[in-house]
C-alpha cells in the first residue's frame, strides 16, 4: 500500500519587482493507494501533480510530510523503493545512442536482475509490447509511438509493484496514447499499483479506481470516479471539477 | 549494497565512445603535439640559422673611412652611404635593414621594431665593438702603452659544465604544457555532456529513477571523464615522445642531443598526467553539473579552462622553481614537475605532496557534487 502523508513542497519564484518568494507548489497532500489500485491524480496544469508525482517517486525531496511504500520511506530505504517502482512521465526521455536491447540491458543492470534471467526478460516484454521488430535498432531511429513502448519496456523490465505514471499520454497521438492505456489495464490485471496524474479527466474516469483532484497545491476532492459525480451532481468528472473549483482555474 | 558504480561507467563509456564530438576531442586533440614539436623546432632552427645576407643591408650616413670599409667588410656588411635623407629613403622603401648616423663621436642606430632590425642591430653593434677596440688599441699605442695590458687587462676562462642544450628543455617543457592543456580540452566536453547535457536531453530525471545512489552517479561520471583525460593524455605523451625523438633526428640544433625521455621521466610524467586528469575532471563536472544547459556549462567551464594552464605557464616564463609549499599548489604543481622531470631532478616527496593535495580536492568537489545532486537546484533550476 502507498502511503501519502501531509506531503508539502515549497519553491522559490521571483515576483514582478524580482524578488525572491516563496511558494508552495503542493501544500498537504494526503492519500492512500491500495494495492492493484488504479488512482489518478486529476488537476489542470500547474496543480501541482508532477511535483507530488515526482516527490512520489524520489526524484524530489519534500520540504515535509512523508511517502511510505509498503512500511518503508526514502530517508531509510531509498534503494528499496525505488526497486519497488517505475516512474514515466509524457516527456521523459531516454538515451537515443543505444538500441532498445542495450537500454533494455542496462535497465536490469540497474534494477539487478540476474544475467541468466535477462535475456528471456527482455524477449518477454518485447512480445508484450510487440517490440520485436526494432528491438535491435537505435532509439533514435524509432517513431514516437515506438519510442513511447520502449519507454514502457523500461519501466516493466524489474517488474515492479508500483507504476508512477506523469501525463504519461501528453502530447502523443491517439495510437500511441492508446498503447500506454492498454498498458495501464493489463498491469492492473496483475495486480499493480497505478498512480496516474493527467488532466485528461475523460480518460481518467474511465480507467481510474479512485480519482485524487488537485488544484494550486490542496486536495479538493477524492473518491471513486462515481462517488465525485454523485455528489457534485454532475455527469463527467470534468463538470464534477468545474463545480467544485466554481469556474476558477489558476495555471500559475 | 551492491554498488552500481560500474554500471554507471560502463553506460558513460558506451555514451562516450558512441558520441563522434568526445571521441574526437579526446584523440584528435593530442595529434596538436607533433606539430607544435616539429614546427617549433623548424623555427628556432630558422632563427638559429638565419643567413647573414637577410639581415646585413645596413646604411651610413657618412662617409666610411677604409679601416672601417674593412671592418664592415670582416663583418659582412653590405654597406649603403650617403646624406641622411638619401639613406632614410633608402629604409623606408625596404633597401635596408638599419641605418647609422654620426654625430662627432656618437653613433646612432636608427630602425624599427621587428625581427630582421634585432638581428642587424646586433650584426652592427659586433661590428662598432671591433672598432672601438681597434681605435683604442690606436690610442695606446700612440702614447705607447702596451694596449694589451690595458684592453686585456684581466683574462676570464669559462670551466663550466656543459649546460643541457636550451632548445631541448624549452620544446619538452612546451610539450609537457601543451600535454596539460590537451587533456583540459579532453575533459570540458564529456564532463558538459554527461552533467549538463545529460540533463537538457532529459535523461537525468530517468537516471534518477533507477535504484541508484547520487554518490554512485557521480562517480560513475567522474570516472568516465577521467578515463578519457587520461587516454588523451597518454597518447599525448606518446606522440610527444616520439615527436622529440623524429625532432632529434632531424634539426641540427638537438645535435648530439638525446632526445629521449629516461624510462623513469616516463613513469613520473604518467602519474603528473593521471594525478591531473583526475583533477581537472573533478573540477570540470562540479562546474558543469551546475548549469542548467550544455551552453552554459562551456561558458562556465571557460574561466576553468583559462585557470588550468595559466600558473604553469607563467611559472614557466619567470623560471619558478619547485618547493614542497608550491607541490601543494593546485594547477602550479603539475607544471612545476613536469620542468623537474624536463631537468632531471625530480623530488619524490613534491610527487607525493602533489598526490595528496589531488585527491584531497577532488574529494572534497566530489563531495560537494554528491551533495548537490540531490538537490532539485541542480536537477530542475530553471
Amino acid at each position: 500500500m502507498l502511503k501519502i502523508n501531509n506531503l508539502k513542497k515549497k519553491f522559490i519564484r521571483m515576483n514582478e519587482k524580482k524578488q525572491k518568494q516563496e511558494f508552495y507548489a503542493d501544500n498537504g497532500i494526503s492519500f492512500k493507494a491500495n494495492d492493484g489500485e488504479i488512482v489518478g491524480v486529476l488537476g489542470p496544469n500547474g496543480a501541482g501533480k508532477t511535483t507530488l508525482l515526482r516527490m512520489i517517486a524520489g526524484i524530489l525531496e519534500p520540504t515535509e510530510g512523508t511517502v511510505d511504500f509498503d512500511g518503508l520511506n526514502y530517508k531509510e530505504n531509498e534503494i528499496e523503493i525505488k526497486k519497488k517502482i517505475a516512474y514515466l512521465s509524457g516527456n521523459t526521455k531516454i538515451y537515443n545512442t543505444l538500441s532498445t536491447y542495450e537500454l533494455l540491458d542496462m535497465c536490469c543492470d540497474f534494477y539487478d536482475v540476474p544475467k541468466s534471467k535477462r535475456k528471456a526478460r527482455i524477449e518477454e516484454i518485447s512480445k508484450t509490447l510487440g517490440m520485436d521488430e526494432f528491438l535491435y535498432n537505435k532509439i533514435e531511429r524509432l517513431s514516437t509511438g515506438q519510442t513511447q513502448k520502449v519507454n514502457i519496456a523500461r519501466c516493466m523490465v524489474h517488474d515492479p509493484k508500483y507504476y508512477i505514471l506523469d501525463e504519461a499520454t501528453s502530447g502523443l497521438d491517439i495510437i500511441s496514447s492508446q498503447i500506454i492505456l492498454n498498458f495501464i489495464k493489463e498491469e492492473k490485471k496483475k495486480g499493480k499499483t497505478i498512480l496516474y496524474s493527467t488532466h485528461y479527466m475523460e480518460e481518467a474516469e474511465n480507467i481510474c479506481d479512485h480519482v485524487i483532484m488537485i488544484n494550486k497545491g490542496v486536495v479538493i476532492k477524492e473518491g471513486t470516479p462515481d462517488s465525485i459525480k454523485k455528489e457534485t451532481k454532475t455527469t463527467n468528472l470534468r463538470d464534477a471539477f468545474f463545480a467544485l473549483i466554481g469556474g476558477e482555474v489558476d495555471e500559475d | 549494497m551492491k554498488t552500481k558504480i560500474s554500471h554507471i561507467l560502463k553506460k558513460e563509456i558506451r555514451e562516450m565512445f558512441r558520441d563522434k564530438k568526445s571521441l574526437s576531442m579526446m584523440l584528435i586533440v593530442p595529434i596538436m603535439i607533433p606539430l607544435l614539436v616539429i614546427g617549433m623546432s623548424a623555427l628556432f632552427e630558422m632563427q638559429m640559422n638565419k643567413p647573414v645576407t637577410d639581415y646585413n643591408r645596413i646604411g651610413f650616413a657618412y662617409e666610411l673611412g677604409e679601416v672601417e670599409k674593412d671592418f664592415a667588410k670582416e663583418f659582412e656588411l653590405d654597406v649603403t652611404t650617403g646624406n641622411l635623407e638619401e639613406i632614410e629613403e633608402k629604409y623606408k622603401d625596404g633597401f635596408l635593414d638599419l641605418y647609422v648616423t654620426k654625430e662627432n663621436q656618437e653613433y646612432t642606430l636608427h630602425g624599427d621594431d621587428n625581427d630582421t632590425t634585432s638581428y642587424a642591430s646586433s650584426l652592427v653593434e659586433s661590428y662598432f665593438g671591433a672598432y672601438k677596440e681597434y681605435l683604442q688599441e690606436e690610442y695606446l699605442k700612440e702614447y705607447e702603452v702596451d694596449s694589451g695590458e690595458v684592453i686585456h687587462i684581466i683574462h676570464i676562462n669559462k670551466e663550466i659544465t656543459e649546460e643541457e642544450n636550451y632548445f631541448s628543455s624549452y620544446i619538452t617543457n612546451y610539450s609537457f604544457l601543451f600535454i596539460l592543456m590537451a587533456i583540459t580540452v579532453s575533459a570540458t566536453y564529456p564532463s558538459t555532456d554527461t552533467t549538463a547535457g545529460e540533463k537538457e536531453r532529459g535523461t537525468l530525471e530517468t537516471l534518477l529513477t533507477f535504484p541508484i545512489r547520487s554518490k554512485d552517479i557521480i562517480i560513475g561520471k567522474f570516472l568516465s571523464v577521467s578515463l578519457s583525460s587520461i587516454i588523451t593524455g597518454i597518447i599525448s605523451l606518446i606522440l610527444m615522445v616520439i615527436s622529440l625523438i623524429i625532432a632529434g633526428n632531424m634539426f641540427e640544433i638537438y645535435e648530439e642531443v638525446d632526445m629521449m625521455l629516461p624510462a623513469n621521466s616516463l613513469i613520473f610524467s604518467s602519474i603528473v598526467i593521471i594525478a591531473y586528469s583526475l583533477l581537472i575532471s573533478g573540477l570540470c563536472i562540479a562546474v558543469a553539473s551546475k548549469s542548467k544547459t550544455f551552453k552554459e556549462a562551456q561558458s562556465a567551464l571557460t574561466p576553468l579552462t583559462f585557470i588550468s594552464f595559466f600558473p604553469g605557464m607563467i611559472a614557466f616564463m619567470i623560471n619558478v622553481e619547485s618547493s614542497t609549499l608550491l607541490s601543494l599548489v593546485p594547477f602550479l604543481n603539475f607544471s612545476l614537475l613536469f620542468t623537474d622531470i624536463t631537468n632531471g631532478t625530480v623530488d619524490y616527496i613534491n610527487i607525493f605532496l602533489m598526490l595528496l593535495s589531488t585527491i584531497v580536492i577532488i574529494g572534497i568537489v566530489l563531495g560537494i557534487i554528491i551533495k548537490q545532486y540531490k538537490s532539485e537546484k541542480v536537477l530542475f533550476s530553471k
